[in-house]
């Protein structure tokens, strides 16, 4: 390799790991990361249907057997020994519940007349809200709803209804002359235990829940190092203008040289961070960490493919951006100017970001499809769709072609404006002066 | 006389604005040449063109025969008007480090800046960062990291812009140096006294065009009938030269990095 492009990587480097930015985004990072992740736990566990509930039963048939079945012993306890293993685990956690049911006595013509105390309290917030149960409730199966709101408590109302169903059930039993203990000592739920259709299943799915979180977690480290070195790269750039380095630069090696040797020197920063979270995560033992939690069976590893889908997605994407973000940069003289064009490679970023979930469920579907092989979106949602369900190879193919080609297509045009746009002290360029630049710079 | 630079027939706009026009040039080998011309005449525009930092619209620039590549940029020394270092930069590693991207290694650049760093004073400043350096310092370093290759052909772009007086001094002695040992110079500068003295040749330029092209003499001889010349003066000091006695006179040797603090 040409030995000056050597030395612009080694001070690039070596200039970059010795700021404080570098190692403040290096335990800054995956504390994010972590503390999303307990966040997320955390709160799931607050997730508490709670509420003093009025209840208007018209039907006279459900009221006492909800108060009974909310007030009964949870059945899981007692039942859970005789369960096999994985269904153990793949079963949630009862929700817990803190609600308070009243009976509201009215009449088919009285009701009217008390709606207005009723409607009154739930404002008042002195009752959470009222459900009314009409007299076909046993055939029509709608109850209504009373709250200050329509969108929120989906917690509540969902473990509501699913009391009522139950109460329900046992009425419709009775009056076709069935027990409703047998009802209650029949029932029972099928839990999908999901295997691969192949002779001799790989690694990856018997642990599932494993794999699935370090799909997240790289999923989101590509994410946020494409930001985050992104960013680097534009204040490496507005730093050598600005301190008026630059030309002198430029008048020992080519231009492109420079804006490769920056991208390529903070690529090595990038690997050197991970390589520190490597050696972090081994001290914490994550997958041993990750076992004990019980999402897998033994000590874990991460399947070749994900890890190779990580490297390759990773680089690819980060050399993309980081061609955008130097071309961006170079234009202008301050973060704040630049950021206006930053946003919208930003913005593409974030929104594909989003569409995680589009890839995981449905690997295969349109959205996830399409978006991986959109160079600007792929490097996140094609390692998505490996991971989760690796596509045809062709797909794999096709999608890092075009991203090579997006790179060369991006390098091409950032070289040009980045050869003007360096010298470029002062005024603001305006956009068409940009492409004038592009034009002119041969 | 082979040329080291030369331009012919060599243009650029900015949109509509004509930043350099049909311009020739022919810079000799081992003379020191002057580009002159008033804020805006287009002399930066023309260096950046030699240096190839900027492309002409039209017309052809040889240095040494050659169109600029990698290996000449190696032989040459430009210390452009947009000027500047590394700020966080330890002083040794930034010079280091523009030896290198001029093709030098390490061992021979350590070598070679030894003497200039004694001689300027800047041996106990060099493992601090940039940003500590007083501005007169900077401006050494600068300097020096344009000569940490040793050039044959220096180009310099107002190289006196901006320097504090001592320096000032520092860098015309230094030029006087390179020109003794045959090496082309040319630098610019919209002060015309620094070039009746250092030059051997002029050009000046004033928008975008060449005006006058040719030896300090001949151009003297040439506009001789047509200029009124200066009253006589008497010899005296000059205020250079004065200050060069009177920091002699002081006893005073060059601040400590200590004493600076
Ligand atoms: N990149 C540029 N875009 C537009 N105008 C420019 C650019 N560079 C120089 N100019 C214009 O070209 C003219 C000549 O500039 P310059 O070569 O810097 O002059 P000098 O160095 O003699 O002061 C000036 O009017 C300047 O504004
Ligand atoms: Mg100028």
């Amino acid at each position: 390799m040409n030995p000056k492009l050597i030395a612009i990587i080694k001070r690039e480097y070596l200039q970059q790991i010795r700021t404080k930015a570098f190692w403040i985004s290096t335990f800054l990072i995956p504390s994010i990361g972590l503390g999303m992740v307990f966040l997320q736990v955390a709160m799931s566990k607050t997730l508490v249907a709670k509420g003093k509930i009025g209840v208007v039963d018209l039907s006279g048939r459900l009221y006492d057997g909800l108060v009974a079945e909310y007030n009964k012993p949870t059945k899981d306890s007692t039942e859970k020994e005789k369960q096999p293993r994985l269904t153990q685990e793949k079963q949630k956690p009862p929700l817990a519940t803190r609600m308070e049911f009243f009976k509201i006595e009215a009449t088919k013509e009285s009701l009217p007349g008390l709606r207005k105390k009723l409607n009154d309290d739930v404002q008042k917030e002195q009752i959470k809200a009222y459900i009314v149960l009409d007299e076909n409730i046993l055939e029509n199966g709608v109850a209504e709803w009373r709250a200050q709101s329509v969108k929120a408590d989906l917690v509540l109302r969902e473990t509501v209804a699913n009391l009522l169903s139950r109460v329900a059930t046992k009425e419709r039993l009775k009056d076709r002359g069935v027990d409703p203990e047998i009802y209650e000592k029949a029932r029972m739920r099928i839990e999908i235990d999901p295997h691969e259709a192949k002779e001799v299943e790989t690694e990856s799915s018997k642990n599932a829940g494993f794999n699935l979180a370090v799909s997240g977690v790289f999923f989101f480290l590509i994410y946020i190092s494409i930001f985050v070195y992104g960013a680097f790269i534009m204040r490496g750039v507005l730093e050598e203008k600005n301190n008026r380095i630059v030309e002198v630069l430029v008048s020992s090696v080519k231009p492109v040289h420079l804006m490769l040797g920056k991208i390529i020197g903070i690529g090595f920063v990038g690997l050197t961070q991970y390589a520190v979270w490597g050696v972090l995560a081994s001290f914490m033992s994550l997958p041993a960490f990750a076992a004990m939690m019980g999402m897998a069976d033994g000590v874990p590893s991460i399947p070749f493919l994900t890890i190779a889908a990580f490297v390759v997605f990773f680089l690819l994407g980060y050399f993309l951006y980081a061609a955008l973000y130097a071309a961006v940069a170079a234009p202008f003289n301050t973060e704040q100017e630049a950021q206006q064009f930053v946003m919208v490679p930003a913005m593409i970023l974030i929104l594909a970001s989003t569409t995680w979930f589009f890839a995981f469920n449905t690997p295969n579907g349109a959205v996830a499809v399409t978006l991986s092989f959109f160079p600007l979106t792929s490097p996140l949602l094609m390692f998505m769709r490996i991971s989760v369900q690796p596509p045809p190879f062709w797909q794999i193919g096709v999608s890092i072609v075009l991203l090579l080609l997006a790179i060369w297509g991006m390098a091409w045009l950032a070289g040009r404006i980045y050869r003007v746009g360096i010298l470029m002290y002062g005024k603001k360029p305006t956009v068409p002066e940009i492409f004038r630049w592009i034009r002119e710079a041969d | 006389m082979e040329a080291a630079i030369s331009l012919s027939g060599v243009t650029k706009t900015f949109g509509k604005f004509t930043a350099v026009s049909s311009l020739e040039l022919t810079v000799p080998k081992g003379l020191t040449f002057g580009l002159l011309g008033p804020n805006g005449a287009g002399k930066t525009t023309t260096i950046r063109m030699i240096m190839n930092i900027t492309k002409p619209d039209s017309g052809s620039i040889r240095v040494l025969g050659q169109e600029m590549n990698e290996e000449l940029q190696q032989r040459i020394g430009y210390l452009p008007e947009e000027r500047g270092l590394y700020r966080k930069m330890k002083v040794v590693d930034q010079l280091l480090f523009l030896a290198e991207i001029k093709g030098v290694d390490r061992d021979t650049a350590m070598r070679r800046l030894g003497p200039w760093l004694d001689s300027m004073d800047l041996r106990p400043w060099i493992n601090k960062k940039t940003e500590e350096l007083s501005k007169g310092m900077q401006q050494k370093v600068q300097f020096l990291g344009t000569i940490v290759h040793d050039p044959e052909i220096l180009i310099l772009d107002e190289p006196f812009s901006g320097l504090d007086p001592i320096n000032v001094i520092l860098i015309k002695d230094f030029l006087s140096e390179f020109k003794k040992q045959g090496k082309t110079i040319v630098f610019s500068t919209h002060v015309m006294e620094y070039a009746e003295k250092l030059c051997d040749r002029i050009a000046l330029l004033y928008r975008s065009k060449k005006l006058l092209d040719g030896t300090v003499r001949e151009i003297k001889n040439l506009y001789r009938d047509r200029v009124p010349l200066p009253p006589p003066v008497e010899p005296e000091p000059e205020l250079e030269k004065i200050f060069i006695k009177a920091v002699e006179e002081s006893g005073l040797t060059a601040p400590s990095p200590e004493e600076l603090r």
